[in-house]
């Protein structure tokens, strides 16, 4: 189960490989752009059109109401760079990204590691840290609601048990952040586990049998065999990992409404609450595009430091 | 499941939010119509009156109504669909919430709304101003039998926008509180009639809760509030309409509030929902299967919640929330009908829209059976009205009826009342003091009223 063919690849990157066809003539051209057609219009027509409109809104007035909309310059950035709600949604985001992405990160690796170490009951052990990710985040956040009650929830039932103090879950403003990292890790830390998996089952035995020859122990393998070879897995999982908490939204939004006292808001929260339950699309499009700034900023960040590793 | 459900179903795209693709308004016209026409024949579509939900003349209604309202609802529109005259009904039930709101603004910007919706009466001020919503002609609802003193002053005060009526009152439903006459009775609590007894001070009110406590041995008054977004904002509001002060939201601010009355409400709050004689740290929910489960003997709670209590066999009371300031005064909103607004509404369906909301305010003894009070009056003078125990006892909370302050953004699942929630929250945790939270709710009012008024 554990050995499979040491093809030596290192661990998929999401890039299709790229295919090179002869080209018949320089003069002619082939059916070729017909058949990016079918992706290329609807990613024009909802992604690249929506991103001009929204550029486009974020400098004027506009409005859900029926009322004439106004350009009105750079106003609505500079009513988002003074605004605190803003500033601290954005923190929010941040906070929790760190907080959800290192355990995702680690958490995914050991579990891994363990399913790889050739535990017995294979299928189990993948299927049970897997199938949370299967769920809808409506459900998982139901059953988590449940657990962090603060009077007949398991959570505080099983501190009790141990005769500690209850926790508000989710209305203490310094517990609360964590409580929605601690329901994303357990739902999504499957997808991870399942790529360092892959990872771990392609990567060549010949190191850690040679290793094991020279008398090296299983830690010193795991240090200086499996994870430096493990470090593109890495570099990828943290990325993917990082941008995909930076979108958090919808867990926190049905767990806490953003509350207690906002500490839980994600700045794609607040650009909902100012665009659609307070009809200032303008502005929450004005939000939304200093948002957009920082995940670019994160963006080559990563790519420098991920040009850097190669 | 939805592909929005799963964090990194597309990984690279460095989501810019929802707002931007909205685009413009043209595009919002034909995002509303599609959508719309969606709703119209999806599973949403929970009326099994006699129109088909594919018939073109049918009259499309929205509403915002589940679970037994929703059942009611239905034979109300069955009730109205009957015979020669009746209506043939295309009805579409969204879920209650921020999202029930932003649809309907949607429909409306778009001018090609459904031609009867659902609106909480303390919304209004976001709606009509703006032009998302159409007026009644009070000529042609006259004409089917409904007019002005059909209702409540205070209740038909709140319809208007620049005096020209904009929403017709299904009902009041005001934050009441539900008992259980047992514990009620043996904490010494009961009237001879065998009602709730008045409380008349802050004092008396305490000392009921330790007594329900005593009885119970658990709870005295259960309140759920932790991560709701308007349950301490409506305790709040009628308790502070209590104190004879005023609560304001004039356009541009500064907010006026009486924060002396604020902190003295808040505190009377702390002092209610101490974390001993009452737990502070309940959700609406776990405060609900408390009050079930006998671990209290009083709860606050919305009439709406009448249908649920009343299966589960605790003998139940009812009554208006109590008064222990100086002034009798109840939180409440108002289901109301409204029309969206329409590009070019057809004559005839407008006829029928007013129709059919007069029809429908006629049904309202079936309205009422879930524990609201129906805004139309001739109903309540019905005996078979005063025969509805324990809707009767509480009939009266229409007339001290308090709404949110008139503005844009107040009103029913509004930002403003989630935003007035967190720092009462946090008081009645014990995380922060009276004083701290009023100028806190203070500063949050005046950000929102800073605000440019996108519906002005």
């Amino acid at each position: 189960m554990t050995t499979t063919t040491p093809i030596g690849a290192p661990a998929p990157t999401g890039e299709p490989p790229v295919a090179v066809s002869p080209r018949r003539g320089t003069g002619r051209r082939g059916p070729g752009p017909l058949f990016v057609l079918p992706f290329a219009v609807p990613f024009a027509l909802f992604l690249v059109w929506p991103v001009l409109q929204g550029i486009w809104m974020s400098f004027t007035d506009s409005s859900l109401a029926l009322r004439a909309t106004s350009f009105v310059g750079l106003d609505n950035y500079a009513e988002a760079f003074g605004d605190p709600d803003v500033w601290s949604s954005l923190g929010n985001t941040v906070f929790f990204t760190a907080a959800s992405s290192v355990p995702l990160v680690l958490i995914a690796l050991a579990m891994a590691l363990l399913v790889h170490s050739g535990l017995a009951g294979q299928w189990a052990w993948r299927l049970s840290f897997f199938v949370p990710y299967l769920l809808p985040v409506t459900v998982v956040t139901l059953i988590w609601t449940w657990l962090y009650q603060p009077d007949v929830g398991l959570g505080n039932e099983l501190l009790g048990a141990l005769g500690l103090e209850p926790v508000g879950w989710l209305s203490d403003e310094s517990v609360a952040m964590w409580s929605v990292a601690a329901l994303t890790v357990w739902w999504t830390v499957g997808f991870n586990f399942l790529l360092y998996l892959a990872a771990l089952q392609s990567l060549p035995t010949v190191f850690d049998e040679a290793a094991a020859l020279d008398g090296a122990g299983a830690w010193r393998r795991l240090w200086s065999v499996t994870l430096p070879q493990l470090r593109r897995t890495t570099v990828l999982v943290a990325m993917l990992q990082i941008l995909a908490s930076l979108k958090v939204f919808d867990q926190i939004y049905i767990l806490t409404k953003g509350g207690p006292n906002g500490s839980t808001r994600p700045i794609l929260e607040y650009v909902y609450d100012v665009g659609f339950t307070g009809y200032r699309l303008g502005y929450a499009s004005a939000v939304s595009y200093v948002f957009f700034a920082l995940v670019i900023v994160v963006s080559l960040a990563q790519l420098r430091l991920f040009r850097q590793e190669d | 499941m939805s592909s929005s459900s799963h964090p990194r179903e597309v990984p690279a795209v460095p989501g810019p939010g929802p707002a931007p693709g909205i685009g413009r308004r043209r595009l919002l016209r034909y995002g509303a119509a599609g959508a719309s026409a969606l709703l119209a024949t999806g599973p949403l579509t929970g009326c099994s009156s006699r129109a088909s939900a594919s018939d073109a003349s049918a009259l499309n209604v929205w509403d915002l109504f589940q679970g037994g309202d929703g059942m009611l609802m239905d034979d109300m529109i069955r009730a109205v669909s009957k015979g020669s005259d009746g209506f043939e009904v295309d009805r579409t039930i969204l879920d209650w919430g921020p999202s029930y709101y932003t649809k309907l603004a949607m429909s409306a910007a778009g001018g090609r709304a459904s031609d009867v919706a659902v609106l909480h009466l303390s919304r209004l001020a976001g709606y009509a101003p703006g032009g998302l919503l159409d007026p009644f002609d009070l000529d042609l609802l006259a004409e089917f039998g409904v007019t002005e003193k059909h209702f409540t002053p205070a209740v038909w005060a709140r319809t208007k926008h620049d005096g020209v009526v904009y929403a017709i009152p299904l009902d009041v439903h005001p934050f009441i509180v539900f008992y259980n006459r047992d514990a009620a009775d043996r904490a010494g609590l009961l009237d001879p009639q065998g009602e709730l007894a008045a409380m008349g001070s802050p004092k008396a009110m305490l000392e009921a809760g330790k007594a329900l406590a005593e009885v119970t041995g658990k709870s005295g008054i259960l309140f759920g509030h932790v991560t709701d977004t308007a349950q301490n904002w409506r305790q709040f509001a009628a308790l502070y309409a209590q104190t004879g002060a005023a609560f304001t939201l004039p356009d541009g601010g500064p907010a006026e509030i009486d924060t002396d009355a604020a902190i003295q409400v808040v505190s009377f709050m702390q002092q209610l929902f101490d974390g001993r004689t009452n737990p502070n740290n309940l959700d609406y929910n776990s405060a609900l299967a408390g009050f079930l489960g006998g671990r209290g003997g009083m709860a606050m709670l919305g009439e709406w919640e009448l249908p649920t209590l009343r299966k589960s066999g605790i003998p139940l009371g009812a009554a208006p929330f109590p008064q222990v300031f100086g002034k009798p005064a109840v939180y409440t909103d108002s289901h109301s009908y409204v029309l969206p607004h329409q590009a070019s509404p057809d004559p005839a369906r407008r006829r029928e829209a007013h129709r059919y909301v007069a029809e429908i305010l006629k049904q309202s003894l079936t309205w009422a059976s879930a524990g609201h009070i129906p805004a139309y009056q001739p109903v309540l003078a019905e005996p078979a009205y005063a025969k509805l125990d324990p809707q009767s006892s509480y009939a009266d909370a229409g007339e001290v009826a308090v709404l949110d302050p008139p503005n844009w953004f107040a009103g029913a699942a509004s930002n403003f009342q989630n935003r007035m929630c967190q720092p009462l929250q946090s008081a009645l945790l014990g995380n922060t003091s009276a004083e701290k939270a009023v100028r806190q709710m203070v500063r949050e009012a005046n950000t929102l009223l800073r605000q440019p008024n996108p519906v002005a």
